[in-house]
């Protein structure tokens, strides 16, 4: 509910500070040569999809291009959808608090990398909100860490490996299922 | 040889320019179509990989009189840096959108 508010609250706050900016740009015309033509120096952009299904705000200004990422203001990229090609349930993989992968999921790790035609993978961990921030970070990029070993040994090649503990949940920690989902390695397939 | 290159490029640019002014298209505020000759809506655009001095993916797209390039993030916003060929290197085919050739 909190947060909910604290949403709206915020988008309100954007919204407010973008018509600001629009009603800004409008009376600052003309400010330098670069503004002096038909368009006012007011770019407005399409957007372009990358083959990863990411988009990038586009603008074509008759000889000149220009492109950037659209992230949300929290740097984070819009995307119609995600190259996450695998999550590994991590009670399935490791024992309570342990990086150490089973024999059988080991093996079941092996031929994922085998079978799955990537240029390389980011690996990435994460845990459920239980125990102290910095434990789980910890815990979460030693599990990132034995599953790119995996990897490695089955011939695979690692972009990236990373630990992000409870900081990036999927699910409320408020449930048991939801911790369950939250304890996860995903395995991003970059082709 | 070069030389003619680059005539026939200008004279393409000088052309796109002047459609441009025809038809309108990246002239006013609305930046979202090519108006030249390889006329197109920007999403229809056709990338290739660059990879930049640290190794990183950067989308990279010729399109004829215009060029594109743009990061490639992963869901994190972090860059990814896939490995897919050396430092400064290119891969696919980033010119294929557009038929203007380049004076290389």
């Amino acid at each position: 509910m909190v947060t909910t508010f604290s949403k709206v609250v915020r988008a309100i706050a954007s919204l407010t500070l973008v018509a600001a900016l629009a009603l800004h740009s409008t009376a600052a015309d003309a400010q330098t040569k670069s503004q002096e033509g038909r368009d006012k120096g007011v770019y407005i952009p399409t957007i372009w999809v990358d083959p990863d299904g990411c988009e990038h705000w586009v603008m074509d200004d008759g000889a000149e291009g220009y492109m950037t990422p659209h992230t949300t203001r929290q740097g984070i990229p819009v995307c119609r959808r995600g190259n996450v090609c695998g999550v590994m349930n991590s009670d399935q993989f490791f024992a309570t608090n342990s990086y150490r992968i089973h024999k059988s999921g080991k093996a079941r790790l092996a031929e994922f990398f085998q079978t799955t035609d990537a240029v390389s993978y980011i690996i990435t961990g994460h845990t459920d909100s239980r125990a102290s921030d910095a434990y789980n970070m910890r815990l979460s990029y030693n599990r990132a860490n034995a599953v790119a070993a995996v990897a490695v040994a089955n011939g695979a090649s690692i972009a990236d490996v990373r630990g992000y503990g409870e900081r990036q949940p999927t699910a409320a920690n408020s449930s048991a299922s939801g911790m369950a989902k939250n304890r996860r390695v995903e395995i991003i397939c970059i082709r | 040889m070069i030389k003619t290159k680059i005539i026939i490029a200008t004279a393409f640019a000088f052309g796109l320019t002047a459609c441009g002014d025809l038809e309108g298209g990246g002239i006013g505020s609305d930046k979202s179509t090519d108006g030249g000759i390889d006329k197109k809506h920007l999403s229809q655009l056709q990338a290739g990989i660059w990879v930049d001095p640290n190794g990183c993916d950067h989308w990279i797209i010729d399109d004829g009189v215009e060029g594109y390039l743009s990061a490639r993030l992963d869901k994190y916003g972090k860059p990814v840096c896939s490995g897919v060929a050396p430092p400064n290197h290119t891969v696919g085919d980033f010119k294929a959108g557009s038929n203007i050739p380049d004076p290389n």
